[in-house]
């Protein structure tokens, strides 16, 4: 451009978001052009170094099988593989550090955005390890002492090789295992049998809804269109989205993960027996978060036929009718996302221990009503049906609305400053508050966390909040905690078995400073531990000291490798 | 014509592993002079038991079951190739007093017919995958068979890998494929006669053992069942396709990269290097877990026998895991014959040494609702604590399952026999249970 300027951007401009290319399922889910279908996501822009590594992920391409080491450089401002061919996409290496960072960094930024605020990892450090090709084995899990998550691969005959880390589900499964250890490391601990489940059930959630959210995936489950992009009415009805659409997209995730999940998932898409909860198979821990899902998913096509509505016209016989498969696949995906976001918001008014379905339901709720008070589409109530019918019940008594005591707290003495951010602040103002708060100062508390929030409603008007929580432990024999709770244990409870006990709290207060909701799980809720206890004794989930809800004993690094394997016999194994 | 009168079952102390002999006695001699017949149910072990209990080597248990059968065997079955139920025919002593017994017909599973690979072949997805041949076995199966006996290969050559740690050594080694002891029950069964056996078809035992009725309940083929090879839609042995090539890949030498991945650059000291250090030990777990898929899926390869003599039955399930049961699971909820059955057997051989998940919770369910009019249960547990498994949910034998056990039955275990205790007999008439131990 002779004498003139180069307004063209530098190339180290920074950015606040980039595009990549990224594969939407996995290899074998393909698009109208019969090619390997794929999305491009915007991920937050960050400074890169070769790994790729970023400000909160590090791809370590580093195969312990055979133990090679590939360090790919950082991901560039412009996608290389925009036009690739699918050989290149299932082949090269260095797409698959750029797959598996895209699709973790498109899941942490849908958890910090939801919740208002920068998310730590379940562990101590801000990078979290991306292993791709982690070892020749059909498995993917989260190791929180190695901060990596570790992606298998499958050796073929022909040089064909299917890699876990290129199922976009597994890659968001394995990060939200990471985010929710972060949120509430205390769900890993032995408890009643809605706890492990929850790992799974919302790591599941949390995959289909995101990949749900891509609209080349709705749009490609939708069926074929016309030559005008339109498609019939019918296979937008309630029963062709849920068996066809949905089941179809939820039957192709998982798939590689060869132990059964894609099988497991098939049960997902019909609803629970009503007796799910008395029944033995119910207990295994991913058919049990199936339940979540399946309830979730009812809750997604409530939505989903209710935007739909005024792109159908009353008066078109249903025969002939058409709309734009286009503009449906973006209800979809449209309401897959509000829905991750409703569902991932409520994980900061879950209690921090002793978490059941419940639980679940009561805090996306309550976080609902602070951030949309109006709801006029009415998705609460779909949600309250929706696990209703699933037979799980809003718990009582466990949220104190703290505006409205009788009683409120001391507020005098306490600076507000310390208050949002001092673990120590907000347990002086436990201690001052004990009784007005109803906890029990006998058991030994600590406040785990302290954490600000800032969301946007609707309106566009800024929700801000911060939440602390505080949990309680007591170490007792069976037998005091008989006496303690004058209950009967299990006869075949050994008196002097050592048993850890937990509860505690969940702490919201406004911008004031001042607390407005207390959800608590009470140590003393004798029927609650005897429950638990009966439980894990029943199912023989001792450690290796032969003491009961201390810890779940497997080995460093394995929680979740084991977690995976599915058996296919649920609930016929002891 | 003759009739059995008596059922005579030894449990033999074999430390960790199985050895069962089960001897019919009848009230006048059958045409070749003898009035007893006997079935050996497997012959194995890899541990010798703990201390102050008979040791349980071969060598000790063989001699027993020449005097125990006078010298003649009729039937021999092999539930499953793992070394603690076939090492007997691979050592010394135990292979010559096979020779001797002379057993007449020799049982195994159907995964174990080394005619299987030859018919290979066949297309591995769509029409004519799941066709059974008139033998009720098809390509799907033959591949299966092929990529199981080929995964125990790789787990042969990573025993064979210097410097492997000692506990996954260990279980490699127990996925060994025994040729010595195949051998000779090859060499048994081609002198005499021999059948691979699945779900549903003849053990071929009438003539042999007037009076016994086996029904073969496991384990399935692929085509009877396509959750042996827990399928999916578009290819289907994948699971075990992909449990043989990880295996290989194991085993392999630490060298091999795949094409297009060979640049290795050096790592300096810095994260990367602190992690990598780390992922080694991912390595020995996600192998031991290969190896641990494979010896269930071994495991499941069992044959699951229902004896019955007169009023009598028996239930043999080998090391039956769940997915091996699976198959009779389903069959019993629309099959109330079988149901019935299965609910008033008299003796159960408890199943893998009583691991977590051998005995199905719904089997133990039908026995805690049996009938105070059914003779009591007797079960036999051949197993070895502090063998298997490293916490206390995968322990073996698992406490929960022994406590469950002995609420609906009375449990003998070969642990709880004392140093002069080389074996337990028990004993029951043929007019009906219980069994007794014998006097």
């Amino acid at each position: 451009m002779p004498g003139g300027v180069e307004f063209t951007e530098s190339a180290d401009t920074p950015r606040s978001h980039i595009a990549l290319r990224i594969i939407a399922q996995d290899p074998s889910v393909k698009g109208d052009d019969d090619k390997i279908l794929t999305a491009t996501v915007r991920i937050p822009w960050s400074r890169m170094e070769d790994g790729p590594r970023g400000a909160r992920l590090h791809v370590v391409d580093f195969d312990a099988s055979t133990g090679r080491y590939l360090k790919h450089p950082g991901l560039p401002n412009d996608d290389e593989f925009a036009d690739a061919e699918d050989e290149e996409l299932e082949t090269s290496h260095v797409f698959h550090a750029q797959q598996v960072y895209a699709a973790a960094s498109r899941t942490l930024s849908a958890f910090e955005s939801a919740l208002g605020r920068r998310l730590a990892w379940g562990f101590n450090g801000h990078h979290l390890y991306l292993v791709p090709h982690a070892f020749a084995e059909a498995n993917a899990y989260y190791s929180f002492e190695d901060r990596a998550l570790l992606f298998g691969y499958v050796p073929g005959d022909d040089e064909t090789v299917t890699y876990t880390c290129l199922s976009y589900d597994v890659v968001v499964h394995e990060t939200t295992h990471a985010l929710l250890d972060g949120l509430r490391r205390r769900f890993l601990e032995p408890g009643l049998p809605d706890q492990a489940a929850f790992h799974e059930g919302f790591a599941d959630i949390v995959a289909l809804l995101s990949v749900f959210s891509m609209h080349p995936v709705v749009e490609q489950a939708l069926g074929k269109a016309d030559k005008n992009g339109r498609i019939k009415r019918r296979q937008v009805e309630r029963d062709h989205l849920r068996s066809g659409v949905l089941t179809g997209v939820a039957e192709q995730l998982g798939k590689v993960l060869t132990q059964g999940r894609g099988a497991l998932r098939r049960s997902a898409m019909t609803p629970p027996p009503p007796d799910w909860a008395e029944l033995p198979q119910y207990e295994e821990p991913h058919r049990r978060g199936e339940v979540l899902v399946a309830i979730v998913l009812d809750v997604l096509l409530d939505i989903w036929v209710k935007r739909l509505e005024p792109l159908l016209q009353p008066d078109e016989e249903a025969r002939v009718a058409t709309l734009d498969r286009a503009r449906a696949a973006e209800e979809g995906a449209r309401a897959a996302a509000q829905l991750l976001t409703m569902m991932i918001r409520g994980l900061d008014y879950l209690p921090p221990v002793e978490f059941e379905f419940g639980d679940l339901l009561d805090a996306v709720l309550l976080a609902d009503a602070e951030v949309v008070p109006d709801d006029d589409l009415g998705y609460r109530d779909m949600l309250i049906d929706r696990f209703d019918k699933a037979g799980v019940e809003r718990p009582r008594n466990r949220v104190t609305n703290v505006v409205e005591a009788e009683v409120a707290p001391h507020y005098l003495g306490f600076n507000f400053a310390a208050l949002r951010s001092d673990r120590d602040e907000v347990f002086r103002f436990l201690w001052q508050n004990a009784q007005r708060l109803d906890v029990c100062t006998k058991y030994y508390t600590v406040i785990e966390s302290v954490r600000p929030s800032q969301r946007v409603g609707p309106d566009g008007l800024i929700v801000p909040e911060f939440v602390a929580t505080y949990v309680q432990m007591l170490d007792l024999s069976a037998g005091e905690l008989r006496q303690m709770a004058e209950l009967a244990t299990p006869e075949t409870l050994d008196p002097a078995t050592p048993v850890q006990l937990l509860g505690g709290g969940t702490l919201v207060f406004d911008q004031f400073g001042r607390l407005k909701l207390h959800i608590h799980k009470n140590l003393d809720d004798w029927r609650r531990q005897l429950r638990r206890l009966e439980y894990l004794h029943r199912t023989g989930r001792y450690d290796t000291d032969k003491r009961l809800g201390f810890s779940e004993g497997a080995a460093r690094g394995q929680a979740f490798a084991e977690l995976h394997n599915t058996e296919l016999g649920a609930g016929e194994a002891w | 014509m003759s009739t059995v009168e008596r059922v005579r079952v030894r449990m033999y102390q074999v430390g960790f592993g199985d050895c069962f002999l089960l001897s019919l006695e009848y009230d006048e001699p059958l045409q070749d002079g003898r009035a007893e017949r006997h079935v050996l149910i497997d012959y194995g072990s890899t541990r010798s038991a703990r201390k102050d209990r008979a040791k349980g080597r071969m060598k000790d248990v063989a001699p027993l079951i020449r005097e125990h059968t006078h010298g003649q065997l009729d039937v021999v079955v092999l539930t499953h190739r793992h070394k603690d139920h076939l090492f007997g025919f691979a050592d010394d002593a135990g292979a010559a007093t096979l020779r001797i017994l002379e057993p007449k017909l020799v049982l195994r599973p159907w995964t174990e017919d080394p005619s299987l690979p030859a018919r290979a072949d066949g297309p591995a997805s769509g029409a004519g995958a799941m066709v059974a041949g008139p033998d009720g076995i098809g390509a799907a199966s033959a591949r299966f068979a092929r990529n199981l006996s080929d995964a125990q290969e790789a787990a042969g050559q990573l025993a064979a890998r210097p410097g492997l740690h000692a506990g996954l050594k260990a279980a490699a080694d127990e996925q060994l494929k025994n040729a010595d002891a195949i051998a000779l029950l090859d060499e048994l069964a081609t002198q005499q006669a021999g059948a691979y056996l699945f779900a549903g078809c003849d053990a071929g035992t009438a003539n042999l053992v007037p009076g016994l009725e086996v029904t073969v309940l496991g384990p399935a083929t692929v085509e009877q069942d396509a959750r042996v090879a827990r399928q999916t839609e578009e290819h289907t042995e994948y699971w075990m396709a992909a449990l043989r090539a990880s295996l290989h890949e194991a085993a392999g030498p630490a060298t091999t990269a795949r094409a297009g991945a060979e640049s290795t650059v050096p790592v300096g000291p810095g994260p990367v290097r602190w992690l990598i250090g780390r992922l080694g030990e991912h390595k020995t777990h996600s192998v031991a877990r290969l190896v641990r898929k494979l010896d269930d899926a071994l495991n499941n390869t069992s044959l699951i026998l229902l004896m019955e003599v007169g009023g009598l039955s028996m239930l043999f399930p080998g090391d039956a895991q769940i997915e091996d049961w699976q198959h009779t699971l389903d069959r019993i909820a629309g099959d109330a014959e079988l149901k019935k059955k299965l609910t008033g057997i008299d003796l159960y051989k408890v199943g893998h040494h009583g691991s977590r998940n051998a005995t199905p919770r719904s089997l133990h369910a039908l026995w805690a609702d049996r009938s105070d009019t059914l003779p009591p249960l007797t079960a036999l547990m051949s197993t070895r604590p502090d063998v298997h498994g490293g916490s206390e949910a995968t322990a073996v034998p698992r406490a929960t399952l022994v406590t469950a056990l002995k609420q609906v039955a009375t449990l003998i275990s070969t642990d709880d026999l004392d140093r002069g205790q080389a074996f337990v007999e028990i004993v029951a008439e043929t007019t009906g249970g219980p069994f007794r131990l014998a006097p």
